[in-house]
Order: structure tokens, then sequence, then C-alpha cells
């Protein structure tokens, strides 16, 4: 694949080139006091990152409030965030048209649930850093998709600690062009590998309600998670929870009636409506007031049921979400 | 599930489509055949309209297992609903079968002259059901 060799300071110089135009942003990361944050760029890239080694929202959460009229924007995020990017604009969540998406090689980050601070945010000290510690958070010791090779075009960290700039689409190229200087890179040997394959997931009714009886239902895991999207949450009006005339309509109706606790059903109904899009990011996790180990169900049923159909949430763009289609000769088991 | 079931009789909630399982179970009802009462019918539009949280809803609520039942795949009224239907309940019969559930579910596809087919795929899930439970 054709891409350029850049360093870090030719990648600023494309991006402020990209916002000397009024109406250009750039969303990525800021670096803070002692820690890294997310922040939309306009015409200046003060303090700017292309690395975050701390985790604390997907990022793509960001886009569903931005409405991009007439506004360009480029997205300098991680994997999984351009991922859930990805499977927003599959929904029709989020217009494509003016965003580029790149997703940059990620090293994984630690929870800010830990009091871990001034963590390096450059390549080698950030790889070592990783080697050498335990602090990384678990949704990340488990993920397989940290390479920068999804979305438009893709930030790639190479064995020898340089960077590379690869682009996947038309407007990757676009992204690309930005670049006046830097080599030309064919095929070096990327730093961030592929973990291998885990096995399914298996658990039991027994072990899923003692990990989640410390929820509270606060529903903060589905508020930050970035591909629970509907407006009309089931679980915000009375159907599904019953309180006032609805919960006493049922105790008449059926002579006694359940107090509606439902962290059960909620977690279960929530499983299988992101079942398809959950790109394993563990935002879900890190919002949990309660430390409910989400992910591991979360990322675990989203990725059976996507091997069913040998999907993954936003690896391709142009492929479809699962439940939106259908091949008529399929799945013959699932008949009884 | 959250309830404890005392009697030993399972209840079932199925979902069936207005334009043929439903109709089946009506004939059966006229042909005078006979299925288990724990029976609880829905009618719905088409089985895609079935989401899957109104099966997780209906296990959680008591329900000893449920089925959605269908048009069989190239005779849906809406054309291709029954398709996607499949897709869905395939997923979530993996999801249950991921946590040790997957008896509770079913998928059935039974067009409107097929009482008997009806009769005898409900009755079949009610005896296995209950056969787990004693
Ligand atoms: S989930 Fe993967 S891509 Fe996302 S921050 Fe962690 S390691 Fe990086
Ligand atoms: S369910 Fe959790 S892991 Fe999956 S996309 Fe949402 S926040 Fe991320
Ligand atoms: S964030 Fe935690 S406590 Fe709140 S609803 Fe989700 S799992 Fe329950």
């Amino acid at each position: 694949m054709k891409g350029k060799r850049v360093d870090k300071r030719l990648i600023e110089g494309a991006l402020r080139k990209f916002l000397e135009d009024e109406q250009h942003l750039v969303l990525g990361f800021e670096k803070a006091e002692n820690r890294v944050k997310h922040r939309l760029f306009k015409k200046n890239l003060q303090d700017y990152s292309l690395f975050n080694p701390y985790f604390s929202v997907n990022g793509a959460i960001y886009l569903r409030r931005l409405f991009s009229k007439g506004t360009k924007i480029i997205l300098m995020l991680r994997p999984c965030e351009i991922r859930a990017y990805g499977e927003l604009t599959k929904l029709s969540q989020i217009e494509r048209e003016s965003i580029i998406g790149v997703s940059v090689d990620c090293f994984g980050a630690v929870s800010l649930k830990n009091d871990v601070q001034d963590i390096p945010t450059e390549v080698d000290a950030l790889k070592d850093y990783f080697d050498g510690t335990d602090s990384m958070r678990w949704p990340c010791t488990v993920c397989r998709e940290r390479k920068g090779v999804v979305g438009d075009a893709g930030i790639r960290v190479d064995t020898k600690g340089s960077l590379l700039v690869f682009p996947y689409t038309e407007r990757g190229e676009e992204f690309l062009s930005l670049f006046d200087d830097g080599y030309e890179a064919n095929g070096a040997e990327m730093l961030i590998k592929t973990k291998d394959k885990v096995e399914s997931f298996q658990s039991d009714m027994e072990t899923f309600s003692k990990d989640i009886s410390k929820c509270i239902m606060c529903m903060n895991c589905r508020d930050m998670c970035p591909v629970c999207y509907c407006i009309d949450c089931v679980f915000n009006g009375d159907d599904y929870l019953p309180k006032g005339d609805a919960l006493l309509n049922k105790v008449f109706r059926s002579g006694s009636a359940m107090l509606p606790q439902g962290r059960e059903l909620f977690h279960f109904i929530r499983m299988y409506h992101v079942s398809q899009t959950c790109v394993g990011c563990g935002a879900c996790e890190e919002a949990c007031p309660q430390g409910v180990p989400l992910t591991k169900y979360f990322k675990g049923i989203s990725e059976r049921l996507q091997g069913m159909f040998s999907y993954m949430a936003g690896r391709n763009f142009d492929e479809s979400i699962p439940y939106l289609t259908f091949i008529e000769e399929e799945l013959k088991d699932a008949e009884d | 599930m959250t309830e404890e079931k005392k009697d030993k009789n399972p209840e079932i909630v199925g979902f069936a489509c207005s334009f043929c399982s439903f109709k089946a179970s009506e004939m059966a009802g006229s042909l005078r055949m006979k299925y288990p009462e724990g029976v609880k019918l829905i009618q719905v539009p088409c089985s895609s309209r079935v989401d899957p949280a109104f099966v997780i809803k209906a296990i959680f609520e008591g329900a000893d297992g449920v089925f959605v039942a269908g048009c069989h795949p190239g005779d849906c009224h809406f054309i291709k609903g029954n398709y996607y239907t499949r897709r869905k309940i395939a997923a979530l019969k993996e999801m249950f079968n991921a946590f040790s559930i997957k008896n509770k579910i079913r998928l059935f596809w039974v067009s409107a002259s097929e009482a008997r087919r009806f009769v005898e795929k409900v009755s079949n899930m009610y005896n296995e059901i209950k056969e787990a439970k004693t």
C-alpha cells in the first residue's frame, strides 16, 4: 500500500494547513494538565497530541452532538472511536459527507478510575510504558483492533517507531495531499499487531446475575455508549420498567408484580441492541460508578453475534450491519 | 426468570404473524384441534415486528419459553420481513446460547393453511419445556 513516512511535525503541519479554512475543524486530543483529553480544534492546534493513553469516553459520542453544516471535520482518533463513527454513519446518525476519519495506531489506555498521571504521549516512551506496566484498562488488554487500518486514512507506527500515513479511501487521499513532504513508504513492518483470536464467549445466568448485582440502574453505561443511539430508549418509558399507574395496572391485572429492578432485563436488551455495532471500547465500563465488568459481556456477546455473519463492527464502512440485510439461503439451523 | 414458579405447567408466549401463523391458530381452533392452554398468542402484523426486546421481556417476566412464528421464507406478506426475522432471532438464539438458556426460544414458519403443523410445533415446544422443568 502506498503511504508516506512522516513525523509528528509533519502531521501537525498538515492539520494546520487544513485548519487555515475558517470552516474546518479537527477533532483530536489535547495535552492538558497531567492528562490528555478530547478537543475540537479550530484555526490553531495548541497542545495537540497524536496519542491518548487515557480513556474517558469514546470520541464518537461527540459526533452525535455535532451538526457539521458546511463544516468539514478531520477526526484524529483511536481505532475503536473511528469504528464507532463508522457504525453510526451506517445507521444514518452522522453525515459522512463532510468528515475525514483517520484512525491512529493505539498502544492501549489506562482507566481514569485509577489514579495514574503523567503517562508519556510520544511513541518510544509510550510503548515502553505499556510494556512495563499492568495499569492498562481491561478492555484495552483484550482489544484486537488497535491497528489504524479503519476509516478514510490511518496513521501507523512501524517497528522502528517512525510514523506512516496511509490513505484507504478517496477522502483519505485528500488527507494525504495535505502532506507536502515525507517519503513514499511501502511495506514497513508495523509495531501494533493483531492479537490471536480468543475462544467464543460463554457464561450462564448465575454468573451474570452475580457480576451485575452491584448495578444501580443509573444507565450511565447506556448514555456513554457511542453506538447506543436511540433517542427514545425503551427504558425511558414505563413499558419495560413500569412505575406509577403502569405498575398498579400490572398488579391489578395479574394479582402481583415484580417490583421493577430489571438489571438483567436492561442489560440483556441493551446487549442485544448493540450486538452488531458494539466496538468493544469499554466506554460503558468506564462510565459505570459501580465497577460492573460490562465489557466482558458486551464485547463477548457482540463478538459472538457478529461472528455469525462474519461481520466486525466498523471494520469496513461499506459493509451493511447484519440486521439491516439478509441472504435468502442461510441460517437454516435457526428454524425449528 | 427472577420469580420462582411453583407449578410445573409451562407458560409460553408466542408472537404470531397475523397473515399466516395466527390464521393457522384460528383454523386449528375452528377444526377443534387442541394445543396446551399455557400457550398465549400475541398477534403481530409481521414476524419482523418482533423486536427481540419483546422476547427478552417476556422471558424475564416469567415466561418459560417464547416462540416467534411467521410465514415460510419467500411467502411474507411484506415480501422479505421474515428474512430479517430469521437473522434477528438466530442472533438472539446465539445470545441465549452464550448464557446457557437456549431452550427457551423457538422460531417457526407456519402458513395460514397449516393448522396441524402449528399445533404440532407449539405442543412439542410445550412438552419439551415441561419435561425440562420436572
Ligand atoms: S479499546 Fe482498543 S482501540 Fe480503543 S483505546 Fe483500547 S486498545 Fe485502543
Ligand atoms: S457496549 Fe460498551 S464496549 Fe460496546 S460500544 Fe458500547 S460502550 Fe463500547
Ligand atoms: S453504569 Fe453501572 S450501575 Fe449504572 S446502569 Fe450501567 S451497569 Fe448499572
